[in-house]
Order: C-alpha cells, then structure tokens, then sequence
C-alpha cells in the first residue's frame, strides 16, 4: 500500500510542472484561453476578463485557499511593496518580486522552480514612485522583465538563465522601468518612467531573439517635428511624458497603443506653456516602426500628475447604433473615454468619479477647464488627488455583457506650485500636493456601461484603492482593498458574495488560470501570493 | 476627563517656515532636546528639499498623509540623527518608504534637521498652576477614567504621557472646553489624516450601540464603547450606521470647571514632557 502511495507522487513529480512555449499564435488567442494567463493584462485587448466559469455566484462562498506562497524578499530593499500580475503557461506561474526579480511555481503545488534576482545596485534612482515591478512578458522559450535600474533582460523560461540583457536608458538621469513589457511577434515593448526627474519619455522595441533595439518613439517631440508646437523653448528636453505602464495591441489593425504620463515639471505649468504633446495621452504607433500614426490628448497641459498611464482597453461594439473598435479607458483625471482605435476620434467623455477641475469635456474631446484650478503657490483643492479617481490598477472589460469595471479612487488634495530648476537626476516636480482631510476619502469598485459611461453600481470600499479588478464568465468580478480583503461581487448588481483577509495591503491585480480544469484565481496580498479554487 | 490629541497648528508651522535657521535653533537648545549636531544643518535647505522630496507623502507641513505625521518628538524608525539620516537616504525596505539616494554631500542632514524640527514645540508660558491642575485631573476631573498617564488610569481616549512636547497651550485649552471643535487624528497610511477617535452610533438585531471607530474594513466595523467593550460587526448585519464626524464622546469642562481651574489643567499638561 505505501508503496502504491510513493509510486503514485513519483508519477506527479515526473510529469509536473510542465514547461510550455508561448508563440506569436499563443498571444493572439490569450483572450479565450481561459486555463493560461500569457501576458499582464491577459491579451492583447488588455480586457483582464478571465472566461472560466466554474467559479459563480452560487459557489464562490466555498472558494478555499489551495496553495500560497512567501516572497523571497532578495535584491535590494527586501520586501517591498509588491505590485506584479503574475503570468501562466501551461503548468508553470511566472511573477515578478520588488524590485526587480522573477520567480517560477508549479501551478498545482505552488513550490518554486527558479528563481532570478538581478545585479541591481542599492544607488539606483527611483524618483516619484516606489521599488517595484509589475510583471513580466513571455514569448516563445523566454521570460522577458524590464528592470528598476533601467535594463531588459530575457530569462530561459525554463531555468531562469539570462539570454540577453540590455540597457535600455540611464538610470542616473532618472530613468527606470517597471512596467511588464508587451511581446509583440518577434519585438518586445518597454515604456520608461522618469517624469518626475524630467526626462524626455520614450517607448522601445526590441528585437526578442537578440535585444537589438528595433524602434524608439519619444513621446515629447524634438524642434520641427509635429507636436513640436505645443512647447516653447528648450522645455522638450525635460518635458516627461513617461510610458510606465504596459499597452495593449489590436493584431487586426495592427496598431499598438500605449499612453503617457504627465508633463515636467509636474504641478509648475509655468515652466512649459502649451498642451505639451504628447504627454497625459494615448498614441497607435505603427508596431514595426514606431510611427505615430494618431494620438489623443486627455489632459492638455497637465498640472496635477494626471497621467494617463491606465490600461487602455480595446472594446469592439455597437456605439450609437453603429459597429465600431473602441478603445475605452477610465482616466486618472475622473472621465471615462471612447475613441475609435482605427482613427483616434473621440466619442465619449463621461464624468465616472467627482471632480472639481472640468465642466465636462467639449465635442473634440478637449476638457472644458473650469478656471482657477490650477495649483497655486497658497494650495487650491482640487478633486480628484494627484493619485487620480483611478491609477495603474487595472479595470477589467467582460465583451459578453458590455461592462466596465473600475477600481475608484476617491479623494481630494491641495495642490502646490513652486519654482525649480532642472538637475540631471533629481526630482523636478514645481511643487507638492497634501491629501485633504482622509475622513472625507474613500473608494469603490464601479460598473460602467461599457458603451455610454454611465454607472450600473458601486460597491464601496473604506478607503481609496490600489489594486485592481477582474471579472469572469461565472458572472463574478474579483477586487481587493487595502485593508486586505480579496473579495467577489456580483457582475449583475456588485452584491458583496464573499471575502478573504488575506492580512496585508493589497496593491496589484487579480489574474485568473486553471489548473487540470479546475479554476484558480490569485492575488498578491502583502508579500504572498494567494491560490484560491474550489477544488 | 478625557483630552483629545490635537495637531500642531497649521499657523506655527507657517512662522516656522519663515523663521531663521538661528532662533529655531536657539529655541530647540533651550529645550535641551537637541543634541549638537555632528555636521552643520541648512534648515532652509532641508525644507525646500523636505517639500519636493518627503511632502507628497508626508504632508506639506509633516502632518502626514499616505506616509506617518513627522509632528512628534520620537520616530518609530529613527531614534536618533544619524538613523533619522539612514532613513531618508535609505528608505525603510518593506513599507512604502522609498530612499532618497539622489541627496548628495550633507542634503541629507539638512532634511534630518528640518524633519526634526517639525516634531517639536516652542516653549510656552504656562497660564496656571500645574500642581493644582494636577490635583484636578486626579480628582474632580476624573480624567483617569478615560486616559492613560504614566501607566495609570483607563484606555478610553488618548494616552496623555508627554502630552506637553506634542500640545501647544491654545490646543490644550480647547480640547478641554470644547473637545468636538478638534478632532484627535491619526494617520492612515491610505487615507491620510483621519480621525482617531470617531463616534459611531450602530444598530444591530442585539440592540444600539455607541462608541469609537476602533477599525473598519468594507465589510466589517470594530467600536470600544465607553466600558472598554469591543464589539466587531459585519456591516451586512447592521440595520443602521453612522459617523459621527462632527462629535466626540469626550464631555466639554468649560461648564463644570473654572477658567483657572482649566489653565490649571492645560499648564499640568503642558509640563507632561
């Protein structure tokens, strides 16, 4: 008998975990590969719709944890803050640890199968946001992260080997990355961060096979080229538009769209009269070459930190009575936005959260400001918070009933205006910003109409989130708090149907996988990774 | 009695900013509570550098937000000058408190000085007779019922030990005679300022309740009601909740207690260093 027993585990350990290459076709057809997540936002669309439905409103109260695991606090600053969405091939999980680092588990037991920690220096600059990662991409045989200190590194998906690496930006001038990159066919996508140490933003592509750089897109433009005219001066050179957050790509049209982040300096516009294109925005660049082919600005001339660094979510659906590809994004600035991603010509701009900035926005999609909301050198409180009605965490888009949902953020600061100078490496903000009376804040998860913006439900939360949510084809949207709690709502009316305190903030998104059929959903709160399933 | 722990005024903090570095430094030696530094400070420097660097999270005026309130004569992570530098250079791994290491040559010491400087008060004449405050507190004010002092007395409000180096006299007195005007706070690392002591009234299937806001989550609620007790409720339970924002279980002593009897009591308070 207890040899029948032994022979049996032998068997499993053989056989499992299984390592799985990602092609090109793999990540075209993410979206409906229910039992892998092959990429952050879970496809191109960037939807973060998991479509298994085992998991329902019905059963969703017996969810139990099945496996969890501890981070390895290595690299520089241990355990910090950990914001990664990790990724699943077949039977193996990849997730990134701050600030840098990348770990592989056996999907069904949990335990580690490699682990990377680059050689990243304790002097590297981080300016205007914490040490952290947010996950990686995979394509083919490789493991690819963008790292605190400004590199990319290919990993063998199968030990953790490095490939390749190379330095994609100076990390004394301010520049890191911390997004996961987006693999393309054959071309891996990385954005810069580094607004808040005034450099001048960038995408990059690079060739995932050797990490030749293929194409570089700035995002503020140089004397003569178009958009040049929104800025005076030298003020270009410093003059942000970071690219921190993953894109997302429509194959068919074979656009990539990727947003921006706010102008340098950030609260003193002063310093850089003009709509400062094209910063707090979203470009479709050509992905073979980088060429803009048309952008949207949703905040000219930015002056509260309001990147639009949120994931822009690629929607195809009837838009006043007409069939259309949409991209719809909940911006940090409090509107909800649809713009035709074939053309970039906006459609919608919804007020989704309070806001005292807008009257609304005008017919071409340009804010209508209301006068005096600008920071000034006294402090002026303006809603929402530099932190935005939303921020990075991602919304999720369920295609089947047309709904959006989005983590809300609710509060409002004093905003600050002050002189700077620009010093390579240093902060260059022009000001500061308080968080009002936090009494007065609090968050929520929404439910939009995907197609008109307006609000099917909120479920309230204590206070103003950082995570995000994911929704399912079981009828579920999962989110999180930052008192701990991994919960499920109700996609139909965001009814609370169960909840877990997982003991720690929680400060990334919720992923979804199956493991031999069975349905997984997981999230990191605090420094562990949480497995939940039925079964 | 029960004392609110009131903020620093917003208004000290602004003639701070525009005093010199010389007489704040005079002011802090004759509190005998710095220690010579062991390099030169700028505390202009450190402030303008306080301001981009630390202020986000911080607060303009180190009264905290999505990191912890700077207004106190102790921090938790940095007892002394040398640690307080190691801190804002290095960060503190594993909490959201990034390290500055952009600062170069003595910046760092300039911002320890500044952040300093926040956590501490100007000496201030006393308007009464702090023995006799003390004789008021332990007797007719029965403030022990509801505070903890030097390990004595009941954990309802806040714990008055050292009052006097984070209270000025104009807060004192009101917290005394009017204690809903000022609400004690604390620091919520994601909520900033809130609270900290918030009257709450529920109303469950097991009756009314009412007491101070101990937690609360989306789906939960803690109170410790004026026994001691602590209740934890699943707001799906609750048939009614509210906030009392603008209420403090604390009674006002304008009535009960003379105008020396209550400058007794704030010059008592402010000796708690």
């Amino acid at each position: 008998m207890r040899l029948t027993t032994i022979t049996l585990v032998s068997a499993i350990l053989i056989t499992s975990p299984v390592y799985s290459d990602v092609p090109y076709t793999a990540l075209l057809a993410d979206e409906n590969n229910g039992a892998d997540w092959l990429s952050y936002s879970g496809g191109y669309k960037s939807e973060r719709f998991s479509p298994l439905n085992q998991i329902t409103p019905l059963n969703v109260d017996q969810l139990k944890v099945m496996w969890a695991y501890q981070m390895q606090a290595t690299g520089i600053s241990g355990a910090g803050l950990q914001e990664s969405t990790p990724v699943v091939a077949g039977d193996v999980m990849y997730l990134t640890e701050s600030p840098s680092s990348v770990t592989a588990l056996d999907t069904r037991t949990g335990r580690m199968l490699w682990h990377f920690v680059p050689d990243i220096s304790n002097e590297v600059l981080n300016i205007g946001f914490p040490r952290i990662n947010r996950g990686v991409a995979l394509l083919d045989d490789k493991v690819y992260v963008a790292t605190l200190d400004a590199r990319l590194f290919a990993l063998d998906a199968n030990t953790g080997a490095v490939r390749w690496q190379t330095t994609v930006a100076d990390n004394s001038l301010g520049f890191s990355l911390t997004l996961a990159p987006l693999a393309l066919d054959g071309k891996i996508i990385v954005g810069v961060s580094g607004a808040e140490a005034g450099v001048r933003a960038f995408i990059d592509a690079y060739d995932a096979d050797s990490g030749e750089q293929i194409w570089r897109t700035y995002t503020v433009p140089a004397p003569g080229e178009p958009g040049s005219e929104t800025w005076q001066g030298d003020d270009w050179q410093t003059g942000g538009g970071s690219t921190w957050l993953t894109g997302s790509f429509d194959p068919e049209l074979d656009l990539l769209y990727w947003t921006t982040g706010n102008p340098a300096p950030d609260w003193n516009g002063d310093l850089r009269p003009g709509d400062n294109l094209f910063t707090c925005s979203v470009l479709a660049l050509d992905p073979d070459t980088g060429e803009m082919r048309w952008h949207f600005q949703y905040t000219p001339h930015d002056t509260h930190d309001w990147d639009a660094n949120q994931i822009p979510v690629l929607v195809d659906g009837e838009f006043q009575g007409r069939e259309r590809k949409l991209l719809a994004l909940a911006n940090r600035n409090a509107f909800y936005y649809l713009l035709d991603r074939e053309t970039g010509e906006y459609l919608l701009g919804e007020e989704y959260s309070y806001q005292t900035w807008a009257e609304g926005i005008d017919d071409s999609g340009r804010p209508i400001v209301i006068p005096g909301s600008d920071p000034t050198r006294e402090g002026n409180l303006v809603w929402p918070s530099l932190q935005g009605a939303t921020n990075w965490f991602s919304p999720s888009y369920n295609p089947n009933t047309e709904q959006f949902f989005v983590a809300n953020r609710r509060m409002g600061a004093i905003y600050f205006k002050a002189d700077v100078e620009y010093r390579p490496g240093q902060p260059f903000l022009g000001g500061g910003e308080q968080a009002l009376d936090g009494d007065q804040a609090s968050g929520a998860v929404l439910a939009l109409d995907g197609m008109t913006g307006a609000q099917q439900w909120e479920f309230e939360l204590q206070t103003p989130p950082w995570s995000g949510v994911m929704a399912t084809g079981g009828g579920l949207v999962f989110g999180s708090s930052n008192e701990g709690q991994f919960f499920a709502l109700d996609a139909s009316d965001g009814s609370p149907l169960w909840n877990f305190n997982t003991g720690a903030h929680i400060r990334t998104n919720p992923m979804g996988f199956a493991v031999d059929d069975n349905q997984r959903v997981a999230i990191i709160g605090g420094q562990t990774l949480f497995v939940f399933g039925l079964e | 009695m029960c004392i609110p722990l009131l903020t620093q005024s917003d208004s000290s903090s602004l003639k701070r900013r525009k005093r010199g570095k010389f007489d704040l430094w005079i002011s802090l030696c004759l509190l005998g509570i710095w220690a010579a530094p062991a390099q030169a400070q700028n505390l202009e420097s450190g402030e303008q550098l306080y301001r981009t660097l630390c202020a986000r999270c911080h607060g303009m005026l180190g009264e905290g937000g999505e990191g912890p309130s700077l207004k106190r004569a102790q921090l938790l992570h940095a007892p002394d000058d040398d640690s307080l530098v190691s801190v804002i250079v290095g960060g503190i791994p594993g909490t959201g408190m990034p390290g500055s290491r952009q600062l170069r040559g003595g910046d760092g010491v300039d911002v320890a000085a500044y952040v300093r400087s926040l956590g501490q008060l100007p000496p201030e004449t006393m308007p009464g007779d702090p023995n006799a405050g003390e004789r008021i507190y332990r007797n007719e004010g029965n403030c022990a019922s509801c505070h903890i002092l030097d390990g004595e007395g009941t954990g309802i409000g806040p714990e008055l030990s050292q009052v006097g180096q984070r209270r000025n006299l104009a807060y004192l007195r009101r917290a005394l005679t009017d204690p809903a005007a000022e609400q004690p706070r604390l620091v919520d690392r994601y909520r900033g300022s809130l609270n900290a002591f918030l009257t709450v009234r529920i109303v469950s299937e097991y009756g009314s309740f009412e007491g101070m806001r101990v937690n609360e989550d989306a789906f939960s609620v803690q109170m410790r009601d004026l026994a001691g007790t602590i209740y934890s409720f699943d707001k799906a339970d609750l048939i009614s909740y509210e906030k009392a924002l603008g209420h403090s279980l604390m009674p006002g002593y304008a009535a009960t207690l003379s105008t020396q009897q209550v400058d007794d009591v704030v010059s008592y308070l402010m000796s708690l260093r």
